[in-house]
C-alpha cells in the first residue's frame, strides 16, 4: 500500500524550494524542485509524478496558468497551491481548476505534509477506480 | 409520519436516481467516501475559522487587513471544496449551491475591496498651492503646513508635497504592494522578534525598489521649481504625511523624517520616508488601532531645511493641566528632533496667554547635546559648550514672541494645537508642523505628591507627562531596542524618551523616564494610550531596581515605592483599547456577516436548500448534512451496491446509521439492522459501548432540580417515546468505520459532536481527534457546557483547544487499550452532555460536575450526588 510518494515543488524562491525539499526529502518523499512554470512543465513531461505543490505567484508564467496546463496534460496529477496571496478570487480559481487544496504562506511543514498526502491518497483512488473500470 | 411524508416532498426524495453502477465499487466506494473526508475536513476547516472570527468580534485581540483576508480565503476555498465534494458524492444533484457559493464569494470580495479607492492627481504640489482641502491628496502633515502657510499667512518654509498618486505610483510599480502585503502575512505583531524581522524585510524591499520613472522626474522637478523660487538649491528636509496622520489618531513620532537631506540624496530619503511606514513600532500602532497595513496612502512633505539655532515643540494648552490655562513651551539647542524625539531634557515655559503673554514658571533643562546638520548631509548629536547647557535657549522676549504665534495657530484652528517650531539664525521663527493636541483622560490639576503614600516612600519626583496612577514592577531599558520580553502590567523605566516605546505601551502599566519632553511625542502617545507617565525623573534607571514593585503617580509627576492602594486608578476607569469601531474591525465586521451568520439549522425546516443559504456557514451546514444522507443514501437505494448502510440495534438517544469500509461489522450484508454484538472494528465498539453505559439513564425522567436546567430548546424537541425509549425524532446519527477506523457524527440542531479514531497495534499510528460545537443555548451556558466538556477531556489526558463554543481535543500516539479506554469516556460524555444545558451561576460549580461525570453520575443529579459523598448541589 504504502509507496513512495513523488513531490514537485514550484516555487520561483529558491530557498523555499530548497528548504522544503529538505524536509519532505527527510520524511522520505522523492522530491524534485522547479523555479518556474515551464520548467515544471518540462520536467513533468520527463518523468511521472504524483503531487506537485505550486506556488501561485510567480513571474512570467503564474501558478494559475501552470495549474492549467498541469491538469489538461496529466488529469489524475493532483496540485496543492501553496501562496502568500490572499486573494479569494485566485484561490477559488485555483480549487475550481482542480487543485486539490490551498494553503495560506506561511504554512506548518506538518500541514504541508499532510495535505500531499491526502493528495496523493486521492490520486491513488482515482488510478483504481480508473483501472477498475478499464478492465472492465 | 406525516412529517416524513413532507420531507419527501421538499427534499425530493422520491426523486432520487440511483449512480451509475461501478465496475470496481471497492475504489468507486472509497473515491467517495475521499471525497466525504475532504468535505468534513473542509467543514472543520470553515468551523474554525467561524470560532475565530467570532472571537475576535467579541475580544480585545489584535488583528489586522492580513489576518481578516487569509481567514476569508480560507473559507472560501474550503466551502467551494465542500460544494465540488458533495456534488462529486450525489451525483452532481446540487448545482445551485455553486451559484449561492459565487454570491457569497462575490460579496466577501467587495467587502474586502472596499476603501481601496485611489486618489488620482499630480504627483507633486508646491506647497503654496496646497490647503486643508487638499488632505487627501497630500496627506495631513502637507495639507497642515499648506493651510498654516496660506491660509493662516504664518511662517512656513517653502517646499513641495508628494501626493498620495505618487505613494500609490511607487507601490504599484514592480508589484511593490503585493509584496510588500504578502510579508505581512506572516506577521505576529505580539511576537517583538518576528516584529523586527517583518519590518526589516518590508524596508529592505522599498529601498532597493526603483521609482517610475515619471515619478523620479516629478520630483526632480518640483526641486528645481523649489530652487528657482528661492535663488539657490536648498538642502531639504523630509517628513512623512500619511493620511490620517495628525488626526483623530496622532500617529505621534511613528513615521520618517529625515533632516539636512543633500540633493543628490533626494530620491533616496523618500524611499526611506515611505519604508518608514514600516518601521516596528509604526506597524504596532496600526495593528493597535486597527488600521489596515496595507494600503496606507503616504505623502511627503518636502521642506527647504531651516538651520535650526533653537527648536522645540509647544502645546497650545498644557495638555495634562489644562484648568491652569497656561500654555507649555518645550525647547532645545539646535534642531528640533532632540525635543520632540525625548533625546535631551528641555527647557519648559509655563505661559499665560494674552495679548501680552507672560511666563509664569521657567525650568531650565539638561542639554547635553545638541542635534547640527552635517556638511555631508544628515544630522549627528554634538556636545554642548557648557556656557550653553546652562542657558535657556530663548530670551523672554522670544518666548512671548513664540507664545503670540502659537496662539495665532491656535486661533485659525479654533482648536487646541501641538505645534512644531524652529528659530532660524536670523532669529525668525517657523512652523513645522500642527497637529490636533490630546489631552490626558484624567486630567486634572496636579496638587504636590506627598512624600509618603499608605506607608510607602515617595523616591522620584518628574515632570506630569500623563495623568492617572498605576503600579507594576519595574522593568528597565536603557534603549528602545532592549524591550524584549517586556511583561503585561510592567512599568516602563527609560532612560530616554522614544516613540519607539509604542511597542510594549498596549501592556505598560505605567512610564518613567530619566530624560524626556512632556510635550514630545511619546508623551503625546502615553496620553492617546491612557498610561500615567513621569518624565525627566533623572535617575529613575539608577534608582529603581528590576522588577520591584513601584505606584506611578502621573497625575503629580510622583513614583512611590511599592503598592500604594489608595492612590491607585480604579481599575475599571481604565479606557480599554478597542478594535471596535476600527477601520480593520469594521472590514472585519462586514466580511463576518457573510461567513458567520448560521441560517439554515433544521434539516426538516423549507428553508433547508441551497438558495436558503445565505453565508459560508450556512453553505458549510447544507453540504455536509446532505453529504451524510447523500453517503447513507446510496446504500438505501442501490440494492446492488456493494455497500450498505445499517441502522443499529442499540438503546441509544438517537438512530445510528452505519457504513462499512471494510472489517466493521461481522457479517457483509443483510437486513437493514445490526446488533451491537455484530460490530467488531475495535473503536466504534469502544465507543458504543461507552454510549450505551445502563448507568447514563437519558431515557428516564429528569429529576427535577435537573429539569430546569433542560434548555427549552430541548426540551420543546424531545418527541414521544419509541422502543428505545424518548428518543427526538428524526434524530440520526452516523458512523463510517472500517476494522481499525470510526468516524462518529451527530448533528442536531445547532450542537455538532464529531468522533474520528483510528485504533491499531501500532501505537505511533492511533489517534482520536474529537469535536464538539453547541449551541442553542445563550452564550454564558454554552461556553460553561464547553468549559465542563474541556476540563473532563483535560482529565482524560486529551490536548484540548477551546475558541468560544468550539471544542477541539487530540489523543495521539497511544497503545490501543489506552484509545478504547478513551473512546468509551467519550461515548459517555457524548450522551451526558447532549442531556444537559446547563445553567451554571458560578464556574466553580463546573467542577461539581465534571466530578459527578467522573463519578457516573451522568445525570447530573445533585441527590445523587450526596449519596456518592460530592458535597453540594449546583446553584
Amino acid at each position: 500500500m504504502t509507496r513512495l510518494i513523488r513531490l514537485l515543488i514550484v516555487d520561483d524562491e529558491e530557498r523555499f524550494v530548497e528548504t522544503l525539499s529538505k524536509r519532505f526529502a527527510a520524511r522520505g518523499f522523492y522530491v524534485e524542485g522547479a523555479n518556474s512554470g515551464p520548467d515544471a512543465l518540462a520536467i513533468l513531461n520527463q518523468k511521472p509524478f504524483d503531487v506537485v505543490l505550486l506556488d501561485l505567484r510567480m513571474p512570467g508564467m503564474d501558478g494559475l496558468q501552470t495549474l492549467r496546463e498541469i491538469r489538461s496534460a496529466q488529469p489524475l496529477l493532483q496540485t496543492v497551491m501553496l501562496s502568500g496571496n490572499a486573494s479569494i478570487n485566485a484561490a477559488v480559481e485555483g480549487m475550481r481548476l482542480g487543485a486539490s487544496d490551498y494553503l495560506l504562506k506561511p504554512a506548518d511543514i506538518e500541514e504541508v505534509i499532510a495535505k500531499v498526502e491526502e493528495a496523493f491518497e486521492k490520486k491513488r483512488l482515482k488510478e483504481k477506480d480508473l483501472s477498475g473500470r478499464n478492465e472492465a | 409520519m406525516k412529517l416524513s411524508g413532507f420531507i419527501r416532498k421538499v427534499f425530493g426524495l422520491g426523486q432520487w436516481r440511483p449512480v451509475e453502477a461501478r465496475l470496481n465499487p471497492q475504489a468507486a466506494l472509497h473515491l467517495r467516501y475521499l471525497n466525504f473526508k475532504e468535505l468534513t475536513t473542509s467543514n472543520d476547516e470553515i468551523l474554525e475559522v467561524v470560532a475565530g472570527l467570532e472571537r475576535r468580534l467579541d475580544s480585545d485581540s489584535l488583528f489586522g487587513m492580513g489576518y481578516v483576508r487569509s481567514r476569508c480565503v480560507t473559507a472560501a476555498t474550503h466551502a467551494y471544496r465542500m460544494v465540488q465534494n458533495l456534488n462529486a458524492i450525489s451525483s452532481r444533484r446540487y448545482p445551485e449551491l455553486l451559484l449561492v457559493f459565487g454570491d457569497v464569494q462575490r460579496a466577501m470580495e467587495r467587502a474586502l475591496d472596499r476603501g481601496r479607492a485611489r486618489s488620482e492627481g499630480p504627483l507633486t504640489y508646491s506647497l503654496r498651492a496646497v490647503d486643508l482641502s487638499l488632505a487627501e491628496n497630500v496627506g495631513g502633515k502637507s495639507a497642515n503646513l499648506g493651510e498654516l502657510k496660506n491660509g493662516a499667512k504664518l511662517p512656513v518654509p517653502e517646499g513641495f508635497a508628494i501626493s498620495t498618486s505618487a505613494y500609490h505610483s511607487f507601490l504599484e510599480a514592480n508589484q511593490l504592494g503585493d509584496e510588500i502585503r504578502v510579508r505581512l502575512l506572516s506577521l505576529d505583531i505580539d511576537d517583538l522578534e518576528n516584529l523586527d524581522h517583518t519590518s526589516g524585510s518590508i524596508r529592505r524591499l522599498i529601498r532597493k525598489t526603483p521609482l517610475p520613472e515619471t515619478l523620479e522626474a516629478a520630483i526632480q522637478g518640483a526641486y528645481q521649481e523649489l530652487c528657482a523660487s528661492l535663488g539657490h538649491s536648498p538642502r531639504v528636509a523630509l517628513r512623512s504625511s500619511a493620511i490620517g496622520e495628525d488626526g483623530h489618531l496622532s500617529f505621534a513620532g511613528q513615521y520618517v523624517s529625515l533632516l539636512n537631506v543633500i540633493p543628490s540624496k533626494i530620491i533616496d530619503a523618500y524611499r526611506e520616508v515611505i519604508a518608514g511606514l514600516y518601521t516596528p513600532q509604526a506597524i504596532y500602532y496600526r495593528a493597535i488601532n486597527g488600521i489596515p497595513n496595507e494600503d496606507i496612502p503616504m505623502g511627503v512633505a518636502c521642506l527647504a531645511m531651516v538651520e535650526a539655532s533653537a527648536s522645540g515643540v509647544a502645546c497650545s494648552l498644557d495638555p495634562n493641566h489644562p484648568a491652569s490655562g497656561n500654555m507649555v513651551i518645550n525647547g532645545a539647542w539646535g534642531l528640533g528632533v532632540a525635543t520632540v524625539g525625548g533625546s535631551v531634557s528641555p527647557d519648559t515655559w509655563d505661559v499665560a496667554k494674552g495679548p501680552e503673554p507672560s511666563i509664569k514658571r521657567a525650568s531650565l533643562g539638561a542639554k547635553e547635546t545638541c542635534m547640527e546638520p552635517l556638511q555631508e548631509g544628515g544630522i549627528a548629536p554634538r556636545p554642548l559648550p557648557e556656557n550653553l547647557q546652562t542657558a535657556f535657549c530663548l530670551t523672554s522676549g522670544q518666548v512671548k514672541d513664540l507664545a503670540l504665534l502659537i496662539m495665532a495657530v491656535r486661533a485659525h484652528y479654533d482648536a487646541e494645537q501641538e505645534v512644531e517650531w524652529a528659530l532660524d539664525s536670523s532669529g525668525r521663527f517657523f512652523l513645522m508642523q500642527s497637529r490636533p493636541l490630546h489631552f490626558s483622560v484624567k486630567a486634572e490639576s496636579g496638587n504636590e505628591p506627598a512624600l509618603e503614600a499608605d506607608g510607602h516612600p515617595l523616591v522620584l519626583r518628574g515632570a506630569s507627562a500623563a495623568t492617572g496612577c498605576r503600579c507594576g514592577p519595574v522593568f528597565i531599558s536603557m534603549r528602545p531596542d532592549d524591550i524584549g520580553g517586556f511583561p503585561e502590567g510592567a512599568v516602563l523605566v527609560a532612560r530616554h524618551s522614544s516613540p519607539e516605546y509604542v511597542k510594549v505601551m498596549n501592556r505598560a502599566a505605567a512610564i518613567v523616564t530619566d530624560v524626556g519632553a512632556i510635550a514630545g511625542h511619546m508623551a503625546s502617545l502615553a496620553r492617546e494610550f491612557a498610561i500615567p507617565a513621569v518624565f525627566d525623573a533623572k535617575e529613575a534607571t539608577t534608582i529603581l531596581a528590576d522588577g520591584e514593585i513601584v505606584t506611578v503617580d502621573g497625575t503629580r509627576g510622583a513614583v512611590y515605592r511599592g503598592r500604594a492602594e489608595s492612590l491607585l486608578d480604579d481599575p475599571g476607569q481604565r479606557r480599554p483599547r478597542k478594535m471596535t469601531g476600527t477601520p480593520v474591525y469594521k472590514v472585519l465586521q462586514e466580511v463576518a456577516s457573510f461567513i458567520v451568520p448560521l441560517n439554515l439549522t433544521d434539516p426538516r425546516s423549507p428553508d433547508f436548500f441551497p438558495r436558503g443559504c445565505k453565508t459560508i456557514h450556512d453553505i458549510a451546514r447544507f453540504a455536509h448534512e446532505r453529504a451524510f444522507e447523500e453517503m447513507f443514501r446510496l446504500s438505501d437505494r442501490v440494492s446492488k451496491n456493494a455497500y450498505q448502510a445499517m441502522v443499529l440495534e442499540a438503546r441509544l438517544p438517537f438512530e445510528l446509521c452505519l457504513i462499512d469500509l471494510g472489517g466493521g461489522l461481522s457479517r457483509p450484508f443483510g437486513s437493514g439492522r445490526v446488533k451491537p454484538s455484530e460490530v467488531i472494528s475495535r473503536p466504534t465498539a469502544a465507543l458504543l459501548k461507552g454510549m450505551s453505559d445502563a448507568k447514563l439513564r437519558w431515557w428516564e425522567p429528569k429529576p427535577v432540580s435537573v429539569r430546569g436546567l433542560v434548555s427549552v430548546a430541548t426540551e420543546s424537541l424531545l418527541g414521544p417515546g419509541d422502543e428505545f425509549g424518548q428518543r427526538r425524532l428524526g434524530d440520526r446519527s452516523y458512523a463510517i468505520i472500517a476494522d481499525a477506523y470510526c468516524n462518529f457524527n451527530s448533528r442536531i440542531g445547532y450542537h455538532f459532536t464529531a468522533v474520528d479514531a483510528y485504533c491499531c497495534d501500532t501505537a505511533s499510528r492511533n489517534y482520536i481527534s474529537f469535536r464538539f460545537k453547541g449551541g442553542a443555548a445563550d452564550e454564558f451556558r454554552r461556553a460553561n457546557r464547553c468549559l465542563l466538556i474541556e476540563k473532563i477531556l483535560h482529565r482524560l489526558d486529551f490536548q484540548v483547544e477551546r475558541q468560544g463554543d468550539l471544542v477541539n481535543a487530540r489523543f495521539r500516539k497511544f497503545p490501543p487499550e489506552a484509545l478504547l479506554k478513551r473512546l468509551e469516556e467519550l461515548g459517555r460524555l457524548v450522551v451526558a452532555t447532549r442531556q444537559l444545558d446547563m445553567r451554571m451561576g458560578a464556574s466553580a460549580a463546573i467542577e461539581w460536575y465534571v466530578e459527578a461525570f467522573f463519578k457516573g453520575n451522568y445525570l447530573f443529579d445533585p441527590g445523587a450526588a450526596e449519596e456518592n459523598g460530592s458535597k453540594g448541589a449546583p446553584p
